[in-house]
């Protein structure tokens, strides 16, 4: 077995320099940030390498990047790569995930023949996604331009009786699946700690020579490739700032406090330019540049939709509407007709049932092949997905098999008209998107492409609130597969009991260094969380700054912040936290923010929403008082 | 993780530990005469810091011509490194002295030369490494970075190999699954500039006795800031200023420099000699304290701190240098206590005593004789440099300050200027000795607070990494506390790694930025500092 490890070399955001900002225009100088290899390709390498150890074959690692990329190449043979291969060439630039994707796959196709000999026993393995483009699309699309199987999420492997099995997560568990054929793609997730460089192979790859290759060497078709060959195009990059503002509200009264808070925790999300326009409409005398209904993909795993979908549902109402469109759901499994009728309820006109005996488990390449025909036959003008794991697994490779653009991850849609150069694109969708780790915001708007299709970040958008007595239709169709269409075959799958972590978690309440001491975080957090959690009727979980972590307070699971979990909930309660810098790029994104601290001027309050200062052993039995008091 | 079993590869001729100015000029003058001669002996650099420039920090107004020697027509390669260095030649420089509420400005005719700066450059550091090392790798140089040196290995008097630190090691030290054992490179030579208080060559000093009768070295901590500016700021370009006074105490030894590094950037330095008295002296509030004096406060007006840093600087001079010459083994740049603590400035001293280092280890190839009786020579070499003449005439200007005591600078500025005249040897007590439990009791809050500073270091440390420093005796920071009526720790660390509370002593050993003032003024010196992972540490692209 040979293994082709895709790596990037990305700039470090973890460490941007203060002089990198663009404080005019809001933006990251990316010129001025280092550049690392991306953290989970060394992830992917240490899986290569570890399979190798048992395998035995050969480890080639390929990047596609400008010249002084060749650095991320050096570092993984002295990590362990046999070889390094640099895919490098103008005409390469400016690429986006499809004009990325199929030149790798070209690459990969000389790989396995001038390298490997014509040997395609392989396994090519990356990470799930890099941190700066964060889309997690170029592995799937390669493996859809090679026509390959595509594990994703995996988290470690085994050797049984010669055969490969790979341990991968879901959504809900984890299984365990095997290639029913070679080549084939994982992808990998954070699933051990990556491998150092000794100095003796450092020293070794420092003196190998790479492979250099240009677009002309792979073969690439040049239509396909850099900016030319792209299907979405940026139209606008702007400050993350631009879309949220936080003005720290301080008030004595915990009821009242408590109050404002709950009325901030359900209110809608605060999109400025959504409120600024008016909604779209499309004129009556122009015909839009799309025609076509507004798809959303509705994801059911185990007779049960995700409530996700509805989210891109409500959305897609809403962008129907403007183009005097109807909003289809798609359903896909074995044996979903019956759910149709709950998407009907959340607002869809039509229903799309797909139901085949093959599609009863999720897998991307049977799933993909039944989306793709049914796009074939009914041609919307917009697809969406929620950004999911499944969302992000399945999306890429829809819209690679159908030419189109797919914006990942976005927080925004509208529709827009835009001027192109000379060319006028009258009611198109605008994706809006945070990159380079939510340090800046770009808008993208699809070309070249039969259908404009976007992933959603979950939890953004409003679904509808459903109404049983609503009618739609529902189309059924059945999909052409084949055995052959699931490329992997599940041998073994578990349902996770509820160990999730604090992403997951509605509410999170955090204490700090604040406490002086683990019986006084104990006797104070967890009842505060519990008690929030009462309170808004949600998940609220325990976390904790890193001087907390380091005091003993808590364990490490619980730290939030650069070195711990990065953490989106709907309202995160900072206790005697100050608010280091490192603290808080871990948790600015949560939509309401608390912060209790005895100092006023604590850094904390900066970015909070609702502040309360005071001694903590008081402040805190009042607010739980309070909390309690409030309930029901 | 792959090891390879091939020893060639960790075999070496001529190996530099540390990537500063004074192994890099060492390594290019070294290949240098290699090439000349048609020899391919290898030359190594080793650099703990995870990119190069990371861990380098100075207050540079550097005297390139030191340059001339090293890169031939240096000033024409064209590079935006010299083309930047060359744009921020040093044109109007002043001395002020800063009371509290006034200031006065020093006239020309009494201002020493070595506190003139025109015709330096202002650079940074962290770029002329990087700019070093590209003529370096150019010439056939290996720099290998996030490679930390761990032991130095004597064996019959003689240095022979070095051992690298382990990767991979969890909090108890114990291996984790990708746990890298350091390797042990053996090299012919091996030439230690791993910088002010550099472990590797402290090592080397004690294991080989290297210290002889000297003083005992002191240090001062120097405590820096880049400043972004408006466009039309009050500071302009090609100005360097010097102030003495305000905010330090007499008995404190310290100034500030603030000079422009191009229209829109200035860089703004603070320092202190480690000699001094108040328990409660902190450096990094210091600094603070300094930018809200009007005088000040006016010059760097609409200004923003972007980038933050802390290094010591060897202070000793001339009678604190250990003799930096072994079998095996030659010591350079500030781990030799080159420095010159009149103008503050070590780089020029770095890089000459690399360059000297490098004909040295070269004749010592050619002859093949790698004892000190051949290596002796960089010894003398350097006693006949500019280094040694500068040196020996500045050898109890220092030390003078030290003995002025509580008149501090009142008394030690007049006597200073007749430094020359003190014919015999000023000895110096080490600086932990000299904390008392006088306070300052500074009030003020502005500025940026430390942990904000620390985050501008861009400092980093594997979170679940052994702890890189560590107490002797735990039990001593509580007594300690009872001793001064506060942490002199929590107070002289400029990056906030000590923090007591419960009863015991805190430490955020990820705050550091390697700056190494603990060893030196922790007043029981109970504080032990060993490198962390290679990689770990600041992340310096400015300083």
């Amino acid at each position: 077995m040979n293994y082709i490890v895709l790596v990037k070399q990305v700039p470090d955001i973890k460490n941007i320099p203060k002089d990198a900002w663009d404080i005019e225009k809001g933006t990251l100088k990316r010129a001025l940030l280092d550049n690392v290899c991306n953290e989970l390709d060394k992830q992917a390498l240490a899986f290569a390498l570890s399979l190798r150890k048992q395998l035995g074959g050969e480890v080639v690692s390929l990047t596609m990047g400008p010249p002084f990329a060749e650095e991320v190449l050096t570092y993984t043979l002295s990590v362990g790569a046999d070889k390094g291969i640099l895919l490098t060439d103008r005409k390469l630039g400016g690429a986006d995930t499809p004009a990325t994707s199929y030149p790798l796959a070209q690459a990969i196709r000389k790989i396995v023949k001038d390298i490997f000999n014509g040997n395609d026993n392989c396994l090519i393995i990356t990470g799930m996604q890099s941190i700066d483009g964060d889309t997690a699309q170029v592995p799937p699309q390669v493996a859809e331009e090679l026509g390959i199987p595509h594990i994703a999420y995996a988290t470690g492997f085994s050797i049984k009786n010669g055969d490969l099995m790979v341990e991968r997560i879901t959504r809900r568990g984890s299984e365990t699946v095997t290639p029913q054929g070679y080549p084939c793609m994982v992808t990998v997730t954070e699933w051990t700690k990556p491998f150092y460089p000794s100095f003796s192979r450092t020293r070794w790859a420092y003196s190998q020579e790479l492979y250099r290759w240009n677009a002309e060497d792979i073969g690439a078709d040049s239509s396909r490739i850099g900016l030319g060959g792209s299907r979405t195009d940026v139209v606008r990059v702007f400050s993350p700032q631009e879309v949220s503002t936080r003005n720290c509200i301080f008030e004595e009264n915990l009821e009242k406090l408590l109050n404002m808070a709950k009325e901030a925790y359900y209110a809608e999300p605060a999109s400025t330019e959504e409120t600024a326009k008016a909604k779209y409409e499309l004129p009556a005398a122009r015909k839009g540049s799309y025609q076509g209904e507004v798809w959303v993909y509705a994801e059911q795993e185990g007779g049960e939709i995700n409530s996700a979908s509805f989210e891109i549902l409500g959305k897609a109402i809403e962008l129907a509407s403007s183009l005097n469109e109807k909003t289809a759901a798609i359903l896909v499994g074995k044996n979903v007709n019956n759910l149709a009728s709950e998407l009907i309820a959340h607002g869809a006109d039509k229903v799309y049932v797909v139901e085949h005996e093959l599609l009863d488990h999720f897998l991307p390449m049977a799933y993909k092949k039944a989306i793709s025909e049914l796009i074939a036959n009914y041609k919307p003008q917009i697809m969406l997905f929620s950004a999911t794991p499944l969302g992000r697994e399945l999306g890429p490779r829809v819209a690679y098999s159908s030419k189109s653009g797919l914006t990942a991850d976005c927080t925004e849609l509208n529709i827009i008209d835009h001027k192109r150069g000379t060319q006028e694109l009258t009611a198109v969708m605008m994706q809006t998107r945070p990159a380079l780790g939510g340090n800046i915001m770009a808008s993208i708007i699809t070309k070249n492409s039969p259908v404009q299709m976007a992933t959603v970040r979950p939890g953004v958008m409003k679904a509808l609130e459903p109404d049983k007595s609503k009618s739609g239709e529902v189309i059924e169709f059945i999909p052409h597969l084949s055995e052959s269409d699931l490329g992997v075959t599940i041998t073994s799958s578990k349902l996770y009991e509820s160990t999730v972590d604090l992403k997951d978690a509605d509410v999170v309440v955090s204490g700090g260094a604040g406490l002086k001491s683990k019986e006084s975080f104990e006797r104070h957090i967890p009842p505060l969380a519990e008690n929030f959690g009462r309170f808004l009727n949600q998940k609220a979980m325990v976390g904790a700054s890193r001087l907390a972590v380091e005091s003993g307070f808590i364990d490490h699971s619980h730290q939030v912040g650069q070195t711990g979990q990065t953490v989106t909930p709907n309202l995160y309660v900072a206790v005697g936290i100050s608010g280091a810098v490192q603290h808080i790029t871990g948790m600015q994104n949560s939509k309401v923010i608390l912060a209790i601290n005895k100092e006023p001027n604590a850094r904390i309050f900066k970015v909070a929403d609702f502040g309360i200062v005071g001694d903590l052993e008081t402040i805190i039995p009042d607010l739980i008082k309070a909390l309690n008091s409030m309930q029901g | 993780m792959e090891t390879t079993k091939d020893s060639a590869l960790n075999t070496i001729d001529v190996l530099f530990i540390g990537a500063g100015p004074a192994s890099l000029a060492g390594a290019i003058k070294l290949k240098q005469l290699l090439n000349e001669n048609g020899r391919n002996e290898s030359v190594v650099v080793i650099e703990k810091a995870e990119k190069l420039g990371q861990h380098n920090i100075s207050g540079a107004l550097f005297e390139a011509e030191v340059l001339d020697e090293l890169i031939p027509n240096w000033r024409e390669d064209g590079s935006k490194f010299v083309n930047k260095m060359l744009a921020n030649e040093v044109k109007k420089d002043e001395v002020f002295f800063l009371s509290p509420t006034f200031v006065i400005k020093a006239p020309r005719f009494l201002i020493p030369p070595y506190m003139r700066h025109s015709g330096d450059y202002a650079v940074s550091v962290s770029e002329l490494v990087n700019w070093l090392a590209g003529h370096a790798r150019s010439l056939g140089v290996e720099i290998y970075t996030g490679f930390v040196g761990e032991e130095v290995i004597v064996e019959d008097g003689t240095v022979n190999r070095i051992k690298l630190g382990d990767k991979g090691l969890d909090k108890d030290r114990k291996p984790q699954s990708n746990y890298l054992p350091g390797e042990t490179l053996k090299a012919r030579v091996t030439i230690f500039g791993d910088g002010s208080l550099g472990v590797l060559s402290e090592q080397l000093v004690d294991k080989l006795n290297l210290a002889g009768n000297r003083n005992p070295p002191i240090y001062s901590i120097g405590v820096k800031e880049v400043i972004k500016l408006p466009d039309n700021n009050n500071l302009g370009s090609n100005y360097a200023a010097y102030f003495m006074g305000f905010p330090n105490k007499a008995s404190t030894f310290g100034g500030a420099t603030i000079y422009s590094m191009g229209k829109d950037l200035a860089a703004l330095a603070i320092y202190i000699s480690l000699d001094w008295r108040h328990c409660d002296l902190d450096p990094q509030r210091e600094l603070q304290l300094l930018k809200s004096h009007w005088f000040i406060e006016r010059l760097l007006y609409g200004g923003e701190v972007t980038a933050y840093g802390a290094k010591t600087l060897p202070e000793g001079g001339y009678y604190s240098m250990p003799n930096s010459v072994a079998n095996g083994a030659l010591i350079i740049g500030d781990a030799a206590d080159l420095l010159s603590t009149k103008k503050l400035k070590g780089l020029h001293y770095a890089i000459k005593s690399g360059i000297l280092a490098a004909n040295t280890a070269f004749e010592a190839i050619q002859k093949q004789d790698f004892s000190v009786h051949t290596l002796v020579k960089y010894r003398s070499s350097l006693e006949d440099s500019f280094v040694g003449k500068d040196l020996r005439e500045a050898k109890n200007y220092r030390q003078i300050f030290s003995k002025a005591g509580r008149a501090g600078i009142y008394l030690g500025m007049p006597v200073s200027l007749l430094h020359k005249l003190i014919p015999m040897k000023l000895t110096t007590e080490p600086d932990y000795k000299h904390m008392t439990k006088a306070k300052l009791n500074r009030r003020y809050e502005g500025g940026i607070d430390k942990l904000t500073a620390v985050s501008l270091s861009g400092t980093h440390h594997r979170e679940d990494a052994p702890s890189h420093i560590t107490f002797l005796n735990p039990q001593l920071c509580t007594t300690c506390g009872e001793e001064y009526q506060c942490h002199p720790c929590e107070f002289f660390c400029p990056c906030q790694v000590y923090r007591f509370a419960e009863g015991k002593m805190l430490l955020s050993p990820s705050n550091c930025s390697h700056c190494r003032t603990c060893r030196v003024k922790c007043p029981h010196q109970n504080i032990q500092w060993r490198i962390p992972e290679g990689g770990d540490g600041p992340k310096y692209k400015m300083m």
